[in-house]
């Protein structure tokens, strides 16, 4: 039975990976301007979503090591360095964004500016990386997470999908010359959901939650229902933003707007609902990026590594732990806005997709490792897929960036 | 897996492994080795080395000597394969922890950074 409250494993990993400062601000930005027209993107997303993080768990309960362990036993050290600084470059801008969006909801609650509440917010994720068990880790943001259903209330609540939205699920309107823009935002969905700091902080969780081979269902089960939870906060999102924001024209450029617009319809109830949604999500993302980038150091060099050990037990991952928060407060501190930072954060994820998750391809087809539980000839043509798609991604990421002026 | 009786090892099974101690406990992964061309033909495995310098000359020769003059081997560890009692992706060591210098790093951080932290653990 107990096992079964792994599935918060999942629940967390949704709602931190799936929703975060990114995904929030593009799902309703993505409604706000082209309806429904996104949707198909969070959907290709929420699939490559489901397999690569089954993949990943489905490795760390058999072979009994993490993804970035992996990386450097199957590559040697030189290769893993690649996925190493590019997860460094990439988390640092993340996680920066991520205390930003805490802090934002932070702001909504109390009317102080986000600016002051940056640190607040980064002392509260650094006291729960310090000394929570992986437990509470797990199960705090996940239930706070649950918030994110209230987007799916709200959409009830303001009389369900209006029909004339509809046909925008498959011919969205894009008026000329915002190709570039629309395809801008196909990316930055695919490389904000599709983040590789998901296998290396999720194969570690289930090192922490000690899975074993007998987990093999629990995982798959995980994987589901968590990334389905998440894709269903982030289609909400975009009905949302098509409903409300659409018919007023606004289309976002800061959190802080995004959410009073949204909240607006709901007031003093929908701007509650919505700041703790807010705050939930980013503090699950906060804590699952920089523990992410933990762990992907203190393995890929050998450290003792863990949430479930007091901090003196695993020194080196503990320091690590706070030096990397104290990047992104510093980064933070610029006064970039948050949406902006996870924006371009998802651009340089993006770009490097296809070096982080082309690892796992060769990984899971290693017997030594997995012994019988290697891919499946179907999962091997899907994972080759989703790395075709990375590379696109990649390849279009940057140019349309610019081209579009940055969303 | 070969079987441990008559095991063809190759660089896989030791480069990069994780090394684990008999308390279980993990003091870093291998970064080079050393190996002696005997009189007798024989080509033999010496030591497992450890430590920034001989990462850094993993990544590049050029950079060892730079490493070896800034870090002045405080940092290398090497050791002995009588130690090790298995190759694969986790070599497993004979000794405890604390018979080995490398992974005290760890200690000196915990005794000199996060003490001052309150909830360390100590």
């Amino acid at each position: 039975m107990k096992k079964w409250f792994g599935l918060a494993l999942g629940i967390v990993t949704a709602t931190g990976g799936f929703l975060d400062a990114g995904t929030v601000a593009t799902s309703g930005e993505a409604g706000a301007k082209y309806g429904l027209g996104l949707i198909w993107a969070i959907l290709v997303a929420t699939v490559a979503v489901i397999l690569l993080v089954e993949m990943s768990g489905r490795f760390a309960a058999v072979s009994k090591k993490a993804y970035a362990s992996a990386i450097r036993e199957e590559f040697g050290f030189k290769f893993y360095l690649l996925p190493l600084l590019s997860e460094l470059i990439a988390e640092s801008l993340l996680l920066a964004a991520e205390i930003g969006g805490i802090a934002i909801a932070l702001s909504l609650f109390t009317g102080i500016s986000w600016h002051y509440l940056f640190p607040v917010a980064a002392l509260l994720v650094w006291i729960m990386a310090w000394r929570a068990p992986f437990s509470l880790i797990e199960n705090g943001p996940a239930l706070l997470g649950l918030l994110t259903l209230s987007f799916v209330v709200a959409i009830v609540a303001l009389g369900g999908l209006p029909k004339e939205l509809l046909p925008t699920l498959w011919k969205p309107e894009i008026k000329s010359g915002e190709l570039a823009d629309y395809l801008y935002l196909v990316a930055a969905i695919l490389g904000a959901t599709i983040s590789p700091y998901l296998l290396y902080f999720y194969s570690s969780g289930a090192r922490e939650e000690k899975w074993t081979e007998g987990s093999l269902l629990l995982n798959r089960v995980t994987a589901i229902v968590g990334m389905g939870f998440g894709s269903l906060g982030s289609i909400a999102l975009v009905v949302l933003g098509a409903i409300v924001l659409q018919p007023l024209n606004i289309s976002s450029s800061t959190l802080g707007e995004l959410g009073l617009a949204m909240a607006k319809p709901f007031g003093q109830i929908g701007a509650f609902l919505f700041a703790a949604a807010l705050f939930a999500t980013c503090l699950g993302a906060a804590l699952e990026v920089v523990l992410a980038v933990s762990y992907n150091i203190a393995q890929g060099f050998g450290w003792e590594w863990g949430e479930n050990k007091k901090p003196v037990e695993a020194p080196r991952f503990n320091l690590v732990l706070l030096l990397f928060l104290l990047i992104a407060v510093g980064i933070g501190l610029l006064g970039m806005d948050p949406l902006q930072l996870a924006l371009l954060a998802s651009t340089v994820i993006a770009l490097f997709l296809p070096f982080s998750l082309s690892p796992l391809l060769v990984i899971m087809n290693d017997q030594d490792y997995l012994g019988n539980k290697t891919n499946g000839r179907f999962i091997n043509i899907a994972m080759i897929v989703i790395l075709i798609i990375a590379f696109l991604v990649a390849i279009v990421s940057l140019p349309l960036e610019i081209l579009s002026g940055g969303g | 897996m070969p079987d441990s009786e008559e095991q063809l090892l190759v660089m896989r099974d030791i480069m990069d492994s994780q090394l684990e101690t008999r308390d279980k406990r993990h003091i870093g992964r291998v970064a080079d080795i050393e190996a002696e061309w005997r009189d007798d033909g024989k080509f033999v495995l010496v030591n497992i080395v450890t430590g920034p310098e001989a990462l850094t000359g993993r990544v590049a020769s050029r950079l060892r000597p730079m490493a070896r003059f800034l870090l002045r081997g405080h940092f290398e560890h090497r050791i002995p394969l009588s130690d090790v009692e298995n190759f694969g992706p986790t070599v497993r060591l004979r000794k405890k922890a604390q018979d080995y210098s490398v992974g005290q790093s760890d200690r000196w951080i915990a005794d000199h950074i996060l003490r001052w932290i309150p909830g360390n653990g100590r």
